[in-house]
């Protein structure tokens, strides 16, 4: 029997669809404008697809949780939590999170958007497993099913195979909601969680992976570029957040901030966690300089999400050129186009259409750059 | 309008043509791995029977073909020679483009041109097995075909990876009686270390080569088989373009251009080496031969010439050839026979010296053109073959553009009836195109020993 903690913010994705971007402290201006709250009816389309599954549900009473599960007809459930009715908040999902972790939940499996992710992955941290259901306006962030449906799916698919999930790494990404309204996207790496997925693996169509598994890419991605800044002790390396960037780092023996941008030279560590100014004076410094960073989030971003420290000034100093992009086979085969906005036009279209990732040991692959607008999985 | 151009039973060669009787400068040779030195023909006669041994390192120009290696062959050579009209008018081209289809044999490649003299020179050494590695399936099952025609057993040491992903290559070894194990595996020393480093290893050609060289070095009864890269292959292969040389003739025609995919550079030998011998000789000087290589797997554009192992392990000689480092696992591409970190001596030396020159393809792209192939022509050409299809089509579009009307020649050298996963993969949008990361590889290895001889 699996243990669930089912979570909806009620008032996830309602300025979606009144034109707002992103609901935080908006929810009157939205119900003003005519929106409904449908963050409940994607939960229901979710839940109703796992009726007979043998999972057991702790949930919050009212909208949060218990309405949503009767509305589905599921009945193995326990209200574990009670929060204020009418004007649910962030810190009741942070409160029943903190149950949910007390409880030893196997997953947590929300609806919601970014800043859900965000509440939620702040009590969890990568301890326990989150899964949202997409009903957010923007969901950056890559612990998001694509469907309400595909996260039925996933679900299913654990409780099949014996209650293994496969888990991967899934960046958290905090988009700050006020520039965003803007009309800027300004974002940053807030963490990275655990999530479960279904390898997209049907038989006949099968992706040819460089390894199976997501560490052992990893590891091999690790493998690779360390063997290549050995090989290359008069380079000064940048090297990005994220769990790949860390696997050079390990395999080299250093210690490596999860989610700032590093420098390494000769194969030891020169700086961590640098901001904009310290990456301008230590690059002015140690020419030749390389950039080693990752693809981030669910839309396959490439600069500019979650990487506000490396500026356009910062990327015209180290040259295009010098930009070494990794991702795994695993990452790649959900984002097959990546996006590039470095907040300066010019250089994105420097980027030229494709760009080498390295997505093994010795292996790289010609990735498409997108050129539309960064792209919302869902109605926005 | 002449489709087929056919050859009787009794016009196929009756010898193999040596190329290395025509060459200006004489080939590097191969040298021992352990001492460094250059190999003499004892050295080898622990794995492969004499008769190969003196034709890898033959001077004579024309090598009989044994008769009884000439029954064999006749099941299905002299293989057609087929204009392409179809697809001459799809491309609306003004040049004339004809291609050798070599999947009309039994094992549906071009394979047992090779796979038969070499089961054949075995037998007649009082050998009772052979021990070879496959890649996607089709040498090993090439070879199955052959050992059991001459009542030999059989011991094929199949690329972990393809074992699972190509079970029908497994099961056609299977029917013409010969033993197929994943490699790597516990019978060898070289496969358990491999396993022992990493018990979830997808395996690798390299790998595999090991196992079958350490099989046959360590059993009496029992020698080692390469599908490919070694001097006695190409030579098996020149069958084809003897024939496709005869049959051009017969419509007065002579190639402009010679294409051919190149995996160990077997098939492309084949079909090139007369017409490289005819520019060499100087009666043709300007045919263009192009090899064509994947541009995930591009030793001859991208690699080094130079000397480097055969195999993972480096027990086999030390080839001079285009190599990416014997240590090169190549990303898992659809086109498997085309995996390979090195590339036929000859062939490198050609096209070191200019003779020949070689492209490079993605392999989404190699899938666009072996789709038009097969709306045109009919046939669901094998991904390795579509390599070279994909050059034809671009020389014929050259052609387009200058009106000129060449004469082009390809390699058809096998079908792809077991490749359909790879065709489903394409039509999902799942292919990848790779990236051989030139620069950051060649920094990697600053930091690595130098292999001798290099
Ligand atoms: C159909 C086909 N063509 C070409 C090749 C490449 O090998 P080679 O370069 O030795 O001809 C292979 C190897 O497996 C093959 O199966």
């Amino acid at each position: 029997m699996y243990l669930i903690g089912f979570l909806v913010n009620p008032i996830a994705g309602m300025g979606g669809t009144v034109g707002l971007k992103g609901t935080d402290g908006q929810v009157e201006e939205a119900r003003a404008r005519g929106a409904m709250p449908k963050a409940a009816e994607r939960a229901v389309e979710t839940l109703v697809l796992l009726a007979g599954q043998p999972v057991r549900y702790l949930a919050c009473s009212g909208t949060m949780g218990e309405e949503i599960l009767k509305k589905a007809g599921i009945k193995d459930y326990e209200v574990v939590f009670c929060p204020d009715q009418g004007t649910t908040s962030a810190d009741d999902s942070i409160a029943v999170c903190r149950v949910f972790v007390q409880r030893r939940v196997d997953l947590v499996l929300f609806c919601g958007g970014d800043g859900t992710a965000r509440d939620i992955y702040s009590v969890l941290g990568d301890a326990i497993p989150m899964l949202g259901i997409p009903a957010g306006v923007k969901m950056f962030s890559a612990v998001f099913a694509v469907t309400p449906v595909a996260a039925a799916q996933i679900i299913r698919s654990g409780c099949t195979s014996g209650g293994r999930f496969f888990l991967r790494d899934a960046e958290v990404v905090d988009v700050d909601e006020e520039a965003y309204r803007e009309g800027e996207l300004r974002s940053r790496l807030f963490g990275i969680a655990k999530s479960p997925y279904v390898q997209g693996l049907s038989q006949g169509t099968k992706q040819v992976f460089e390894s199976h598994d997501e560490e052992r890419a990893k590891s091999d991605i690790g493998r690779f570029i360390s063997e290549v800044m050995e090989g290359t002790p008069e380079v000064l390396y940048l090297l990005g957040p994220g769990s790949t960037t860390a696997a050079i780092a390990e395999r080299l023996g250093l210690k490596k901030t999860l989610l700032g941008f590093d420098a390494v030279k000769g194969v030891k560590l020169v700086d961590s966690d640098l901001n904009e100014k310290a990456m301008l004076a230590l690059i002015k410094k140690n020419m030749p300089a390389r950039l080693v960073i990752s693809i981030i989030g669910a839309q396959g971003s490439l600069l500019g999400r979650g990487t506000q420290q490396v500026s356009p000034e910062v990327l015209r100093m180290i040259g295009i050129e010098n930009i070494i992009v990794i991702a795994t086979p695993q990452k790649l085969a959900e984002t097959p186009v990546v996006f590039v906005d470095t907040g300066d036009a010019v250089l994105d279209r420097d980027f030229g259409d494709h760009i080498p990732v390295v997505s093994g040991y010795r292996i790289a692959r010609r990735v498409r750059i997108g050129r539309e607008d960064i792209p919302c999985p869902n109605e926005c | 309008m002449q489709t087929k151009i056919l050859l009787d039973e009794d016009q196929m060669p009756k010898a193999w043509y040596n190329i290395l009787a025509d060459l200006p400068t004489p080939l590097d040779p191969p040298l021992h791995p352990g001492t460094g030195k250059p190999l003499v023909p004892e050295d080898l006669a622990q794995i492969f029977p004499m008769e190969l041994i003196m034709q890898e390192m033959s001077p004579k120009r024309m090598i009989d073909i044994p008769s009884e290696v000439q029954d064999v062959l006749r099941l299905w050579r002299p293989s057609p020679l087929y204009r392409a009209h179809r697809l001459e008018k799809q491309l609306k081209t003004p040049a004339h483009i004809y291609y050798k289809y070599e999947g009309v044999s039994p094992p549906g490649s071009h394979k047992p041109n090779t796979a038969v003299p070499q089961a054949y020179y075995n037998m007649k050494a009082g050998i009772e097995r052979i021990a070879t590695e496959t890649g996607a399936g089709q040498w090993g099952s090439a070879l199955a075909f052959a050992t059991q025609l001459f009542g030999l057993e059989c011991t094929v040491y199949m690329v972990r990876a393809s074992y699972t992903q190509k079970p029908y290559r497994k099961s056609m070894m299977q029917v013409w009686g010969a033993e197929c194990i994943p490699s790597p595996s516990t019978r060898t020393k070289s496969g358990s270390a491999v396993l022992q480093k990493d018990p979830e290893t997808p395996g690798s050609l390299g790998i595999a080569i090991s196992e079958a060289v350490e099989d046959a070095a360590t059993h009496s009864n029992t020698n080692y088989s390469l599908g490919s890269v070694l001097n006695h292959v190409c030579l098996h292969q020149t069958v084809t373009g003897l024939e496709s040389k005869e049959q051009l003739a017969t419509v007065d025609e002579y190639p402009d251009v010679v294409i051919g995919c190149l995996g160990g550079g077997s098939n492309f030998a084949g079909i090139s080496f007369p017409f490289a011998g005819d520019k060499l000789k100087g009666t043709h000087r300007d045919t263009d031969i192009i090899a064509v290589e994947p541009a995930s797997c591009p030793k001859l554009t991208k690699g080094v010439y130079t000397y480097d192992y055969g195999d993972v392990a480096g027990l086999t000689p030390l080839l001079k050839m285009f190599t990416l480092g014997h240590d090169f696992i190549p990303p898992s591409i659809h086109a498997g026979g085309l995996r390979y970190h090195g590339a036929s001596p000859i062939d490198s030396k050609l096209i070191h010296d200019g003779i020949m020159r070689a492209v490079s393809y993605h392999q989404s792209e190699v899938f666009d053109a072996a789709q038009t192939f097969a709306r045109t022509e009919g046939i669901i050409i094998a991904p390795e073959t579509s390599h070279a299809a994909k050059a034809a089509i671009d020389e014929a579009l050259k052609c387009k553009k200058s009106g000129e009307a060449k004469t082009i020649l390809f390699n058809c050298s096998g079908h792809g009836h077991f490749d359909m996963s790879a065709f489903d993969a394409y039509y999902a949008k799942q292919l990848v195109d790779y990236e051989y990361p030139e620069k950051l590889i060649r920094e990697s290895l600053a930091r690595l020993p130098k292999i001798p001889g290099a």
